[in-house]
C-alpha cells in the first residue's frame, strides 16, 4: 500500500496538533494530578509526573461539611444565577429594540454598550462601594449580584442583537398581518426562535459572574457569604503550601464552567466570535 | 400622515424596549463613573469617609501627587502595565495566529484540539492564576523542574520573589489565558478568505511564506486590528490574575495601574487617590478604544 502525499501531510498535521494540544493543556493536567497527590509527593525532587500514591484526601477535605468550598460554591451559585437573571431579562428586550426598530440615538446606544465592555472594574469599584455602603448592601448578596450583572449585559445585548438581526424580518411582518402587535410578535414569535441566542447570552452572563473576583472580595467580607473565587483566594493566603487541597478547591471552583463548556462548546465558540468581532 | 405616526410609535417602542437595560447600566456604571470622576477631585480617605462635612474639593492635587510624589508608584505602574500588555499581546498574537493557521487545516482530531484549547479562556482567572502561582513555586514548582532538567537553568529560582522573573511569570500565565481569544478571532477571519485565491496564488507559483504575507495577512487585516486593539484593552485592565499571583509584588515590580488603584482605595483607604488612578487607567483605555471604534465603524458592523 502506498501512502499518498496527502495522507502523509495529514499525519504530520495530526502530530503537530497533538503536540500543541499536550503542551497547552498541561496546566490543567497538572492541576488534576496535584489534587490527587500527597503533599510529600508534591514536594519530592523531582516531583513525579503522575501520582504514585493516588489519594482523594484533598477532595474529601474540601467537600467535608466544615470546609469553605461548598459554602463558597453555594454563594457563587446564588450570586451568578441572580446576575444571570437580571442580565438576561434586561438584555433580551434591549437587543430586540436595537435590532428591529429605527430611532435616533440608536447607534450611540449600541456604542455605549460596546464601550462598557471595555471598562475596567476598578473605575466604578470605589463609587459602587460607597453607593452600596450607603444602601446598606455590603455583605449582602445583592451587592455582587447587581455589580456582576453589568458584566453580562453589554455582551448579551450585542450578541443577542446579532441574533435578532439574523432572523428574517418577514417573520415579524407575518405575525403583524395575523393581528399581533409588536409586543405579542416579540413574545410569541421572536423569543422562541431566539432561544439558542438567549441560552448563549445567559451562559456567558453566568460564567462572567462566576469568574468575578474584584466585586466579590470588595463587597463581601463576611467569610460565610464569600463567592468561591474569593474563598479560594483567601484559602491560599491562609494555607500557603497546601497545594493538593488548593488544587482540589480549584477543580471544584471551575467545575460548573467546565461542564458548561463540555455541553455547549459549539454555542460558546460562536458566541465569543460574534460578541467580540461583529459587535 | 398615518404612516408617519406609525413610524414614530415604532421608534418609541424601540426606545422602550432598550430602556430598562440602558437605565440599569446608567445606574450601576454611568453614575459610578461620574461619582468616581468627582471623587478624584476631593480628599476622601479613611478619615473623611464617614464625615462628609470634612470632605472638600482639592482640584488636581490627587493627580499631581500621583505623578510627582516620591511615594507614588503610578509612573512605575504605568510602565509595568505597558510591559505586561505588550509582552502578553506579542506572544498571544503570534502563538494564536500560528494555532489559527494550524487549525484552519482539516486533519483528524482538529476540531477536538481546537475546541479544548478554548477552555483556558473561560476558566475563572482566579483559579488559573493560582495554578500558575503553584507551577512557578520554588518548592514543588514544575517550571523549575522542567527548566533545570532541560539545563536551561542551573538551579531552581524563586520566580515570584524576584522582580523580573515575577513579571515573566504573570505574562506567561496571561498568554496562556489569552491565546484562545486570539486564535478564535483570527480563525474566523481566515474562514472568510475564499479558497480560489489560494489556488490562483499556487498557480502563480507563490510559495507558502509569500502567500502568508501577500494574501492571508492583508485579507484578514480587520480581524487582526480588532484582535490587537481588543487584546490591548482587555490586557491593560487585568486585575485578578496579578492580584492572585503576586499582589503587585515583589516591591511593586508587578504593580499594574489596576492593582495600584485597588490598593490605594481598599488597602490604604485613600479613596480619592484610588479614584484618580482608576481615571488615568480609563483615559489610556479610552485613547486605544477610540481607535478600535474607528476601525469597527468602517466595517459593516452597525
Amino acid at each position: 500500500m502506498k501512502i499518498t502525499k496527502q495522507t502523509k501531510n495529514k499525519l504530520w498535521l495530526l502530530l503537530i496538533g497533538a503536540f500543541v494540544f499536550v503542551i497547552f493543556i498541561f496546566p490543567l493536567y497538572w492541576m488534576i494530578v496535584t489534587a490527587l497527590k500527597t503533599q510529600v509527593e508534591i514536594f519530592q525532587i523531582p516531583t513525579p509526573m503522575w501520582p504514585h500514591q493516588l489519594t482523594f484526601e484533598a477532595f474529601q477535605k474540601q467537600l467535608s461539611e466544615s470546609s469553605d468550598t461548598l459554602r463558597g460554591f453555594r454563594n457563587s451559585l446564588i450570586i451568578s444565577v441572580g446576575a444571570m437573571a437580571i442580565s438576561t431579562l434586561l438584555s433580551i428586550p434591549a437587543a430586540y429594540g436595537l435590532a428591529r426598530f429605527r430611532f435616533k440615538g440608536k447607534k450611540i446606544i449600541i456604542l455605549l454598550f460596546l464601550i462598557t465592555q471595555m471598562l475596567p472594574s476598578t473605575l466604578v469599584l470605589t463609587s459602587l462601594y460607597i453607593m452600596f455602603s450607603g444602601m446598606k448592601l455590603l455583605n449582602n448578596y445583592w451587592a455582587p449580584i447587581l455589580a456582576d450583572a453589568t458584566l453580562g449585559i453589554p455582551f448579551s445585548v450585542i450578541i443577542l442583537r446579532t441574533y435578532f438581526l439574523s432572523i428574517p424580518k418577514e417573520l415579524d411582518e407575518a405575525a403583524k398581518i395575523d393581528g399581533c402587535g409588536h409586543i405579542t410578535a416579540f413574545l410569541k414569535i421572536m423569543l422562541p426562535i431566539a432561544k439558542p441566542g438567549i441560552v448563549v447570552a445567559a451562559v456567558f452572563s453566568f460564567v462572567y459572574a462566576w469568574g468575578d473576583l474584584i466585586y466579590g472580595i470588595t463587597f463581601i467580607t463576611n467569610p460565610n457569604m464569600r463567592p468561591i473565587t474569593s474563598s479560594i483566594y483567601n484559602y491560599v493566603q491562609q494555607y500557603q503550601t497546601l497545594w493538593n487541597s488548593t488544587m482540589a478547591f480549584g477543580i471544584i471552583a471551575i467545575s460548573p464552567v467546565v461542564l458548561i463548556f463540555i455541553f455547549m462548546q459549539k454555542y460558546i465558540v460562536s458566541g465569543l466570535t460574534n460578541g467580540a468581532v461583529k459587535a | 400622515m398615518k404612516e408617519n405616526i406609525k413610524k414614530k410609535s415604532a421608534a418609541y417602542l424601540g426606545i422602550a424596549f432598550s430602556l430598562p437595560a440602558l437605565i440599569y447600566m446608567m445606574v450601576f456604571i454611568g453614575y459610578p463613573m461620574v461619582q468616581n470622576f468627582i471623587l478624584s477631585f476631593k480628599n476622601v480617605d479613611v478619615y473623611t469617609f464617614a464625615r462628609p462635612e470634612n470632605q472638600s474639593f482639592v482640584g488636581l492635587q490627587n493627580y499631581t501627587a500621583l505623578f510627582t510624589d516620591a511615594n507614588s508608584i503610578l509612573p512605575k505602574a504605568i510602565l509595568n502595565t505597558v510591559i505586561f500588555t505588550v509582552a502578553s499581546i506579542f506572544f498571544q498574537f503570534i502563538i494564536g495566529f500560528g494555532l489559527a493557521l494550524l487549525f484552519n487545516k482539516k486533519f483528524p482530531g482538529c476540531s477536538f484540539f481546537r475546541g479544548v484549547t478554548m477552555i483556558s479562556w473561560l476558566l475563572p482567572v482566579t483559579v488559573a492564576g493560582l495554578l500558575f502561582k503553584f507551577m512557578f513555586q520554588l518548592n514543588g514548582g514544575i517550571v523549575n523542574q522542567f527548566l533545570t532538567s532541560a539545563h536551561i537553568l542551573n538551579q531552581p529560582i524563586e520566580w515570584l520573589l524576584n522582580g523580573k522573573s515575577a513579571m515573566i511569570a504573570i505574562v506567561t500565565a496571561n498568554i496562556w489565558i489569552g491565546i484562545p481569544f486570539n486564535m478564535m478571532l483570527i480563525l474566523t477571519g481566515l474562514t472568510t478568505i475564499p479558497e480560489e485565491i489560494y489556488e490562483s496564488a499556487g498557480l502563480d507559483g507563490a510559495n507558502k511564506l509569500q502567500t502568508l504575507f501577500m494574501i492571508t495577512i492583508p485579507m484578514i487585516k480587520p480581524a487582526i486590528m480588532s484582535v490587537l486593539t481588543l487584546g490591548f484593552v482587555y490586557t491593560f485592565k487585568v486585575f485578578d490574575l496579578v492580584w492572585v499571583m503576586t499582589k503587585g509584588g515583589p516591591v511593586n515590580a508587578t504593580e499594574l495601574v489596576s492593582t495600584y488603584a485597588y490598593r490605594l482605595s481598599f488597602e490604604e483607604f485613600k479613596f480619592s487617590s484610588g479614584a484618580a488612578a482608576a481615571n488615568v487607567l480609563f483615559l489610556i483605555l479610552l485613547f486605544v478604544g477610540f481607535f478600535y471604534i474607528r476601525t469597527i465603524d468602517d466595517s459593516e458592523v452597525m
